[in-house]
Formats: C-alpha cells, structure tokens, sequence
C-alpha cells in the first residue's frame, strides 16, 4: 500500500471515483457536522479571535526558532532518559524506527494513530523489516486489516459503512458478527486488548513536542495512545519537527484550540504528557523512549512564502467545512492529506505536474481560512501556490495560450465589447429559448450537467 | 542524520513573532467562567462526558468505593490513595473484594488483563475539564486497562482550569488527564464508550 | 450598460456621484441586473456613471495563477476607473474583494500601484453600500432564500447588508436557507475545471434550497447565480435565481 496515489491521474478522475460512491456524500457531512457545530458553540463561550491569535503567534513563533527549540528539547529530553533520533527523510526515519525495535528484539508492534507515520509510509517499511504491526486506533486498525488509508485526520474511517465493518471483522472471527457498532468495537477491542498486552514496542505520534520539559503530548479519545506508552516495553514517538512548543504552558491555548476545532469537544478523554522512560518507583512504563524527529521535508518549506502552512497542529477543522471535501472526501487528493490542508501540503511534498494540481482543488470560498485555529492563511497560499505552478509551467498549452489571448483582447475596450458580442451571438445559435443545454468546445464541460442562460432570458 | 546537521537545516525560517505571554488568558472554554463554583463545574463537565461523581465526607469514601465496584471481583488498588488507601483497603477485604495491588497486577499480563476493575487516587482533578490527572507514579495504565475505573479525589485537589493544573504538574514520566470513560465514534459517528480504556469512570471526591 | 456615461466629477445637485462598475460577467451575460443595479443607485440618491473603458477585475487569470494576464486586464480597469469619480459600487462580492483586496498585491512594485491603491480604497459592495441609504418603500411578495456568495461573506465581511435591505421590502418572506454560507461551487474557472464535483456541490446547496422551499434563491453575485441557475433549469426546479440587484429593482414603487 502506498500513500501516494497521484502518480499519472488527475485530481478531477479521483474525484469522479469518489463522487461515485453514494454512502460517502452522505457520510462526510453526517460525521462532520456534529463536530462543526459543537466546535462553534463552544469557541463562542470564549474569545475565539483573540485565542486563535495566541495560538498563531505562538506556533509562528516556534516555527520560527526551530533550531533552538529543537536543541532544547532535546537537552531535556535526555535529561528525562529519552533518547532523541533525528530523521531527515522518510527514508531514515523508518530505518531509525526499525533499528530501534531489532535492538529492542521486537516482534509485535502497536501503532497509534499517527498521519506523520501515513506520510513517511512507516508500516510497509516495518512490515518489510520484518515485524508485526498492529494499529489500535479503532478506525486506523480497519484502514489497516483493509488494506485501505484514512479518508479524514481525524475519522480516518468516515467514508466506511457499518456493513463494510462489518465484513472486515467477521473474516477475521470466523463468524458473522452482525452490523451493530457496540458490537464491532467490542470485537475490535478484545482483539487488541491482546495485542496491547503482548506488544514489545508501542509507537506513538505526536500532537506537540514540548521544548522545555522535553515532553511529548498526546491527545486520543480511546485511550490507545495511553496504552501504547504504558504497557510495551519500549515507545518510540515520530514527531514532525515542526510541532514543537517552546513551553508548557503554550499547551493551555494550544490544546483548546486543537481539541474544539478537531472533535468539537470541550477536552479530548486523553491528554497525556510522556515524559521519559519509567523512574525509579513507577510501577510500569517502558524501559525506553525514544523521540524520532522527523524532517521529511519541512525544513524546505521554512524561509519560503509557505512557512505558514508549518503552523498547522493538524486539527481537520478545514476538512470539516471544506465544501469540496466535502463532496469527494481523502482519497481524492491523491497522497495522505485531504481538504484545504491536503491541497496546500501535496504540491509542497509532491511538486510534480500531478501533486501542484491539487492546489486547484479548491473553489476559494475561504470557508477554511475562518476556522483554521492558528488562522493559517490557506486562501492566499492556495493562490501562491497555482502561481507557482504557471512559474513553472505546468499549466497545458491550452490554458496558457487561452489566458494569453484573454488578456490581450480583454485589455482593450474595443475588443473587450467585440469578443463579447460575438461570443454572446455565437452562443445565440447553440440555444434555445435563451437556454444552452449542449455547448461545444470547453463550453461542453459547463453544459454537461448544468444549462447555460443567455442574457435577457428572465427566469421567472 | 547528526543532529547538529538536522538543526542547521532548519536555520532558514523566516523570523517570526515575539513569544506572547500567556499568564493570562482570554476566555477559553477549558478555564473556570465568572461565577463558576469548582465542585459544579467539575460534575457538570465529568457528567457531559459519560463520567459519573459523587461527593463524600472523608470518611464514608470507603464505602462510597465499595459501592462504585459493584459486582467486580478482581481489583486492583493503586498506591497513591494517600490517607484513604488504609481504610478502602479494609473495606475491600470486609466485603469480600480480594483487591491486589496494581503494582501486582503489572507483573503478570495474565491478571491485568483480567482485571474488572481498578480503584486510584489522582494527583490533580480540573474543574473546568472534568478531567482527572494521574501521574505514573500511580501507574500509567492503572486508569483505564480495566472496564471500570474508580478515582477518589480528595476535593483539595480540586484546581480550576488547564492552565493551572499545567502549572502545578505533579512529577513523574507520563502525565495523564482522563476526561470521562474512553470512547469512539469511528463507526458511522455511533458513540461508544469504552474501546481502550474503562467504559465507566466514578469520580468520588472527599471532602 | 444601462448608466448614461458623465464626463469625470459632474454630478446633479445635492446627488452622490457613483462609479457603477458592472463587471465584465454582467456586462456580458446579465446587463439587465447591472441595469437594476443602476435603477436602485438611483433611487436612493445616487447619480450612477458607469466606468468608460473598464473590463474586467482580472479575478479569473489572478485565481488561477495567472498575475500577468491578470494584471494586463485589471490595469485597463484600474485606470479607466481612477479616471472615475466617488465610490466603486460593485455589484458582485468576487470582484468587489479581488479589487479591493487583492489589486494592491497584483499591482505591488508595478508602474499603476499607487491609483491600484487609491481605487481600491474607493471599492464597496452593492449591497454594503447601498445598505447605507436611505430607499423608497419597497414591495415585493415571494419567499426568498439568500445565498451568501463567498467572498463578498468572508472577504469583504458583507452578511448582515443583504438580509437587511431583503427584511425592509414589504410583502417578501425571507427564510434562511441551511447551508447559505457554504460555497455553491462555482468558484470561477473551478466550474469549468471540475464540473462533477462543482454541480455536486450546486446539488448539495439545492437540496437545502429546495427543503426550504422558496420561490426564489437570491445572491449578491453573478457568478454563483449562473451556476445554481444553470443546475436548477437543467434539473427542472421551478426555484428561480435572482440577483439582489433585481429583486430590490422590482420591488421599487
Ligand atoms: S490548516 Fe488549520 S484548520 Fe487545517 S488542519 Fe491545519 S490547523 Fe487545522
């Protein structure tokens, strides 16, 4: 399985794929909206603008100092017993990852959930090394027994049905176990709760890394990332690097805004704060930690007009509202990230023809840029980027010679009122009753499924 | 990659904004409101979250737990209940719970994982969240490796908001705040409590 | 269009000049909302000129990446309308923000960017400005849904305006519709670029449309109205599309 889809296709093909299946149009909002609204009605019990500043200030702030607040932490992590890895590419990282648990004698493996470890395509890697890994997040373990990915950073299974559970996991039992979700998770559960007690390495991600407790932060609702850092014997944390905090107390904006625009809740069931391997008089724990920070292209984003979109903590609140998302969910995008956040991050980790069109895959409408909660301007960096993507000449020939000859005529009056006349006569002839149902030429992809209405043609 | 080289690559930022202070916040939904009592913010947000509470004088917090396990028969008992955990160990035995100690329970993954219940202490319980904080000196899977987890608060460690229980960390390796019983929604949004960890949390606070 | 051309900062006594800029999508395709636009400006005490030379705001070419053949456009405009007296009364919250917003970014460094800036700061939206003016007694009876378009919303920050001048005439049912500040998916050349996932986007706004079952679906932009109009008269909807502009014109005394 790899995360990368976009290798000769096109974002509109894989949006067809997608807008064809029915259950998910209906899902995406279904399973998003709950969120949506809940994140509103509890950001407006507070001053939302005025936190959603700190939360910019203090993420552009870091983002901004990474090479002190990288050194930091990783002075205090040690001083915690932490072992900190640092990985330039994917490549190294999951080597890193690999090392760690052949040194570890490792066999079996339990993931939490974690969209850096979709990105750097670590369970392939491990897989290929040899070890068994297991996902325990609920909607994760099925991506995985699917051979799937996640569709949404956080419900990476909104696009599945019950019935698909369903099937999954009566395979697995060798029985049927019926479509009801207590059900489903109850199996999902035993099955794991197993795996959990029986694991040598528990790997996490990594929501914040904070510099000056040298701390890694957590936040789940099913209590697997806990797990994954208390019962095997060793854990192992990729962090991006990008996702350090100089303090601890930055957590107290940082995790509002990440949790109510993520899950819409007031705090997530987990927050956990891992500092170090067991000490002396813990009564479990694992016998080592280690932190992989991870670079895996970021560092090229910094110093660039993109620095911002480095702010990002990951929430999937942009998804949520995302009317294009909406619509054609994850998968469309083509790598690992959907949304206004998948279309800034796939043309700056995949600059090829087809990872630079995804940033066109976006209507403008800014729905994004009002509840993005460190107010990352996604709106103008989607502009920036189909910028580049002219400076470098992607665009057809056609859409180039096109644009070409619009400015030409459209910065002269007189041609202005010509091409329009004649364009409006010609298009005369195509219709009727002041109504184009079949255009030709490029007019073809707007009458497909849409009628054309001519001037002077009042609807009423 | 060494890590001097890893961090020369990060040089190149654009600068960025001064670091705000944050030693006081605007108003945020995870801090105490104006007016706010902490016992009835922490039932009311414990209560929103599926978790269930209840406040005792210090010295009916044995029954009170003895109650809370119900029919669950292999306990066990976190070393942190301070001055209660004398007198919930009594109980237990008293009511024919033969409760081990968690520190036991780790030991062998056979018992752990068979455990029906768990009973701890909490370094810290934050109003605002309705969360409980349990420090890895009580046991970093002793709140939620069994279907029912039993916390006894002693309401001085009641402390209003995140930001002040961040503040106040207690010490250890892993710092957990649990909010309500462990939960998914991963299954066509259906809400369901208990996938990892406990699916019911009984907060009893001693007064 | 439908304004009488005035020679530059002439008005009538005791009359407001305005600059009418019409776009190029109205000119083109709906000259008579430019004209209702205009008939509107007049009744609330507007002398309405319309920019002699003016194109287009160059929003397509900017949007899709392309600066030079925007700014080629949009300088035509800028300067026919620094030439130009009074506010620059747009009838479209797209272009409204694409001049008032972002003609100063695609004009930085440049020869024009000091008028880019003057004009720009003359820009207002139709129903923003004329929101601000006091109006004859309108009628008018139907039930209305009101889309809001998304850059005039979010850009130009233009909500209550609309909703404001609709709640004032007398006889109209105004009903907000679910979904009104989601994108219809028109999106410019996003229409054209992806048309499946565009007009599903239109069906998903519809659907809400039509489950508040108005007569008719009104918008403060063009652009949005020749989508949704196009996918309603495709699929049959008796729901017409109506520019603000137009309904408030019919409902004049
Ligand atoms: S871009 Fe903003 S809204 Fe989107 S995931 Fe990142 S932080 Fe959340």
């Amino acid at each position: 399985m790899s995360g990368d889809h976009l290798t000769g296709t096109t974002f509109e093909g894989r949006a067809a794929e997608q807008l064809a299946k029915p259950f998910q149009r209906k899902a995406i909002p279904a399973a998003v909206d709950g969120t949506v609204a809940h994140s509103r009605a509890l950001f407006a019990t507070g001053d939302r603008e005025r936190l959603r500043e700190l939360g910019r200030d203090i993420r552009a702030h870091a983002v901004a100092n990474l090479p002190e607040y990288v050194a930091a932490f990783t002075d205090a992590a040690e001083a915690n017993g932490t072992r900190v890895h640092f990985a330039g590419d994917a490549t190294e990282a999951n080597a890193i990852v690999a090392g760690i648990c052949r040194d570890a004698g490792a066999q079996l493996i339990v993931k939490s959930k974690s969209m850096l470890t979709e990105e750097i395509e670590l369970n392939p890697a491990l897989e290929a090394a040899g070890f068994e890994v297991v996902e325990t997040d609920l909607g994760e373990y099925v991506v995985q027994i699917a051979n799937d990915r996640p569709s949404h950073i956080i419900g990476p299974i909104i696009h599945k049905t019950r019935g698909e559970v369903r099937e999954l996991f009566s395979a697995i039992a060798g029985r049927d176990l019926g479509d009801d979700p207590r059900a489903l998770t109850a199996f999902a559960r035993e099955q794991l709760r197993d795996v959990f007690l029986r694991a040598d390495v528990g790997i996490t991600g990594g929501n914040f890394a904070v510099a000056e407790s040298g701390s890694v932060v957590l936040v789940t609702n099913e209590g697997n990332a806990r797990l994954a850092t208390s019962l095997p014997r060793v854990h192992i944390a990729l962090v991006g690097v990008e996702r350090l905090l100089p303090r601890t107390a930055d957590l107290s904006v940082l995790i509002p805004l990440l949790v109510a625009s993520g899950t819409g809740q007031q705090l997530t069931t987990y927050l956990s704060i891992a500092s170090g391997p067991r000490r002396e008089g813990e009564p479990d724990g694992p016998d080592e930690m280690h932190v992989v920070l991870v670079d895996g292209g970021r560092s090229a984003i910094l110093g660039t007009g993109y620095q911002d979109i480095l702010n990002c903590i990951r929430c999937g609140a942009c998804q949520n509202v995302c009317p294009v998302y909406r619509q054609v969910g994850g998968h469309a995008y083509g790598w690992v990230y959907g949304g206004p956040i998948g279309a800034v991050l796939t043309p700056l980790f995949k600059p090829s023809a087809e990872g630079l069109e995804v940033a066109h895959a976006s209507s403008l409408c800014a729905a994004c840029d009002d509840v993005c909660p460190v107010k990352i301007p996604l709106h103008d960096l989607l502009v920036d980027l189909r910028r580049d993507r002219v400076g470098r000449r992607i665009p057809g020939r056609f859409e180039r010679l096109a644009y070409g000859a619009w400015s030409r005529a459209w910065s002269s009056p007189l041609l202005y009122r010509l091409s329009g006349r004649v364009g409006i006569a010609s298009l005369r002839l195509l219709a009727r009753g002041g109504v184009v149902r079949r255009g030709l030429g490029p007019l073809r992809r707007w009458t497909r499924d849409r009628d054309l209405l001519l001037p002077g043609r009042r609807r009423r | 990659m060494e890590r001097d080289a890893f961090i020369a690559r990060l040089a190149a930022a654009r600068p960025g904004p001064p670091l705000p202070d944050v030693s006081s916040l605007p108003a945020v939904h995870t801090e105490l409101r104006p007016g706010d009592e902490l016992y009835a913010r922490f039932v009311h947000e414990l209560t929103a979250v599926n978790g269930t509470c209840e406040l005792r004088p210090a010295a009916a917090v044995s029954a009170a737990v003895v109650a809370a396990l119900g029919d669950a028969r292999r306990v066990a008992l976190g070393a942190d209940l301070g001055d209660h955990q004398a007198p919930v160990e009594g109980a237990l035995a008293a009511a024919g719970i033969a409760a081990i100690a968690y520190e036991e329970a780790v030991a062998d993954r056979a018992v752990l994982g068979a455990l029906e219940a768990t009973v701890t202490g909490c370094a810290l319980a934050v109003a605002a969240t309705g969360s409980i904080v349990i420090s890895a000196a009580a046991g970093r899977a002793a709140a939620l490796i069994a279907p029912l987890h039993v916390c006894v608060v002693p309401a001085e460690h009641l402390v209003g908001g995140l930001a002040e229980a961040l503040r106040i960390l207690p010490p250890g390796s892993l710092t957990a705040f649990q909010s309500g019983p462990s939960r998914t929604a991963d299954i066509e949004k259906v809400l369901i409590l208990g996938m990892h960890g406990p699916g019911a949390t009984h907060v009893i606070v001693a007064t | 269009m439908a304004a009488t051309d005035r020679p530059d900062g002439e008005a009538s006594a005791g009359r407001l000049p305005v600059t009418l800029f019409g776009t190029c999508l109205g000119d083109l395709m709906t000259p008579d909302t430019v004209a209702d636009a205009s008939r509107v400006l007049t009744a609330c005490g507007c002398d309405v000129a319309a920019p002699r030379g003016a194109t287009c705001c160059g929003q397509p070419a900017f949007n899709s990446g392309f600066d030079d053949a925007a700014r080629r456009v949009a300088r035509r405009t800028l300067r026919a309308l620094a030439r130009t007296a009074g506010p620059v009364v747009v009838p479209s919250g797209s272009c409204g923000a694409m001049m008032r917003l972002h003609w100063r970014e695609l004009f930085r460094g440049d020869r024009d960017e000091a008028a880019a800036r003057a004009v720009s700061a003359r820009v207002v939206e139709w129903s923003a400005f004329v929101a601000e003016r006091e109006l004859p007694p309108l009628a008018w009876s139907g039930r209305v849904g009101y889309h809001d378009a998304c850059h005039g919303l979010r850009e130009l920050r233009v909500r209550d305006a609309p909703r404001t001048l609709l709640a004032a005439v007398a006889g109209l049912e105004l009903v907000e519709i679910g979904s009104a500040e989601r994108c219809c998916g028109f999106g410019g050349s996003f229409a054209v670029r992806y048309p499946d996932v565009s007009v599903a986007m239109a069906d998903s706004k519809l659907a809400d449309v039509a489950a508040a079952a108005v007569d008719v679906l009104v918008s403060g932009d063009g652009g949005c109205l020749l989508h949704l109009g196009g996918r309603l008269s495709r699929t049959g909807s008796p729901v017409r599309t109506l520019h603000l502009a137009s309904l408030l014109a019919e409902a004049l005394p």
